[in-house]
């Protein structure tokens, strides 16, 4: 049966810190990688399939997975423990070591079409010169990727995506702009992603996609969530035109 | 019930206790900043404590009762005057319709709520009524309310509402001598701000961990929904290790880069790289949603078991609070 225990009881870390009287955290070590994403999210899909009485929430990050509840729901339960953190920790040691099939949905793999360069990615240059490419090669090496969503954060639906090849490793502006438009592609160090919203960013913008990331009036606001892979597609002004519905 | 805002202050937005189930889409709790002033003016007019307050920012603001309405207003931003008489916080107020409401500044603190009886009928949006500003959405059209704007209520009003109503109801302007005082609720020393020490409180030299606990800090020019800036002595990092971005939440107290610290508050983004050096206590948020820049402040520090304990204090004393207006009316 050694086979069928859980992969998390290996896991190093899995330590439980208070974050306010309504969360505590999950730290499973001090990295990015691949394998600490999907641990991540199979614990996430355990306690969804598990709930305790009091559960509200949780919010995967890169390295950690924060669970949210009702103090006053949470203090009512016959979980072992005076204080709610108690409750809530022993609860969440408990199902880690809980035997129980983990499997998780398959990856979903979304794709974002893209138009490069022009009036839509100012910032060629600057990457070109920083390095040592032309711009066909950056757009190229961008779009011949699949990344991986660790975490939505920062604005809403804004997703922190890993996976870029580091040949494209350029910093941020020195002078960040007041607006950067919604849908806008950037790269920041080594870092890929795309706005949200309309915000003031230190970017380099690359290019835009006339998919839109987040809509509050969607029954899922933001078009990705942690765990989702995405392909950046090339395309043409008219098909961008024709996305956008113009 | 309808209102109409003659002239909207510095910022006004509809807020109700916010939402909290989108936080892995990155969308903030947002709501009141002071929480407990916004659930006090809706007991006080027979409403759920989750209804939607307008929340004013200082004061300048003015309104107009287009129809008779029950109003209920707490917090420290403003106080309230309706043909230079002044109206009492933290009770039911009855106005009669075409009565001109103004909104005079109150040195004590920053926020102000009004509740009305029924609640503001504004759409939900994501669960809740609360306006987020960054993204447009939620509250009223999603903006900040701007001269003009008509309000309504819900017409739904609760048992209670409608006995306060009959009871009030009349020609003039009239209220209860009964109220909900906040004060009761809160401690003393309103700039004493407890803290929980957070995850990274160790990632601080000593000197700075004692300076953060004895040493006055004053609130930045700024400061906003989304968090303020302290001033005062650096906060001086001895591990050097970098936080991956992890989640945070209003109370959490970040050091920025430069030593600086920031308290993320209502609209606060949901997760943030920067390490923390303690979470204010729940209960003393509403304290720092009164605060203004310029404003001293301390922190002093108690344990998690005490934050929680002094938490589930608070809202038994709420509830125990609308049983007693409930059996009233």
């Amino acid at each position: 049966m050694e086979a069928a225990l859980p992969n998390l009881l290996s896991t190093p870390n899995f330590e439980i810190y208070y974050l306010s009287e309504q969360a505590v955290t999950i730290s499973f070590g001090n990295e990015i990688s691949e394998s600490l994403a999907q641990e991540i999210r199979k614990f996430n899909s355990l306690i969804h399939q598990n709930p305790f009485l009091g559960f509200n929430t949780t919010v995967p990050a890169y390295a950690t997975l924060t669970v949210f509840y009702d103090p006053l729901v949470v203090l009512l339960t016959d979980l072992e423990g005076l204080t709610c953190f108690d409750k809530i920790s022993g609860y969440l040691h408990n199902l880690k070591t809980l035997k129980e099939n983990r499997s998780i949905s398959k990856e979903e793999t979304i794709t974002i079409p893209v138009y490069y360069g022009g009036d839509f990615g100012p910032d060629l240059d600057e990457i070109s010169l920083h390095t040592k490419l032309g711009h066909d090669e950056i757009i190229n090496i961008h779009s011949s990727v699949t990344y991986k969503v660790y975490m939505i954060g920062f604005v809403p639906g804004f997703p922190y995506l890993g996976g870029m090849d580091k040949r494209l490793t350029t910093p941020r502006k020195t002078y960040p702009r007041a607006i950067v438009p919604a849908g806008a592609v950037g790269i920041a160090g080594e870092q890929t992603g795309v706005y949200p919203l309309e915000t003031p960013g230190g970017w380099q913008i690359i290019g835009r996609t006339p998919t839109v990331l987040f809509n509050p009036k969607r029954e899922q606001p933001s078009l990705l969530k942690a765990g989702n892979q995405v392909i950046f597609k090339p395309i043409g002004l008219e098909e961008f035109e024709h996305l956008s519905g113009k | 019930m309808e209102i109409c805002i003659l002239k909207p202050g510095v910022l006004s937005t509809i807020q109700d206790l916010g939402r909290m189930d989108y936080l892995n889409q990155a969308i903030p709790v947002s709501g009141a900043t002071d929480q407990l002033s916004a659930r006090i003016a809706n007991k006080a007019v027979g409403n759920s404590e989750g209804d939607a307050v307008i929340e004013f920012t200082y004061a300048a603001a003015e309104f107009k009762a287009e129809t008779e309405i029950l109003i209920a207003y707490a917090g420290d931003g403003a106080t309230f005057y309706a043909n230079g008489e002044k109206l009492p916080t933290e009770r039911p107020i009855f106005v009669p319709a075409e009565t001109v409401i103004k909104l005079i500044n109150n040195p004590d603190g920053a926020r102000t709520y009004l509740a009305i009886a029924g609640g503001w009928n504004v759409p939900e949006v994501l669960g809740s009524k609360s306006t987020y500003l960054t993204a447009a959405f939620g509250g009223y059209e999603g903006r900040i309310l701007k001269t003009g704007d008509h309000l309504k209520s819900s017409e739904n009003l609760s048992e209670t509402s409608i006995s306060i109503l009959n009871r009030l109801r009349g020609n003039t302007i009239k209220y209860l001598q009964w109220s909900i005082p906040k004060a009761l609720l809160l401690p003393k020393d309103h700039k004493t701000i407890r803290v929980v020490p957070a995850r990274e409180f160790t990632w601080f030299d000593s000197q700075s961990i004692i300076g953060f606990l004895s040493d006055s800090f004053s609130i930045g020019l700024n400061s906003n929904r989304m968090g303020y800036h302290l001033e005062g002595n650096k906060i001086n990092r001895i591990k050097n290790d970098e936080l991956l971005s992890t989640a945070v939440f209003p109370g959490t107290i970040q050091v920025t880069g430069s030593g600086n610290l920031v308290l993320l508050m209502a609209d606060c983004q949901t997760t943030g790289g920067y390490p923390r050096i303690a979470q204010v206590a729940s209960v003393d948020l509403p304290l720092c949603a009164q605060l203004k820049p310029g404003d001293h402040i301390r922190f002093s520090e108690i344990s998690k078991e005490d934050a929680e304990f002094l938490y589930i204090e608070r809202e038994k004393e709420l509830a125990r609070l609308t049983l007693a207006i409930n059996s009233k009316f």
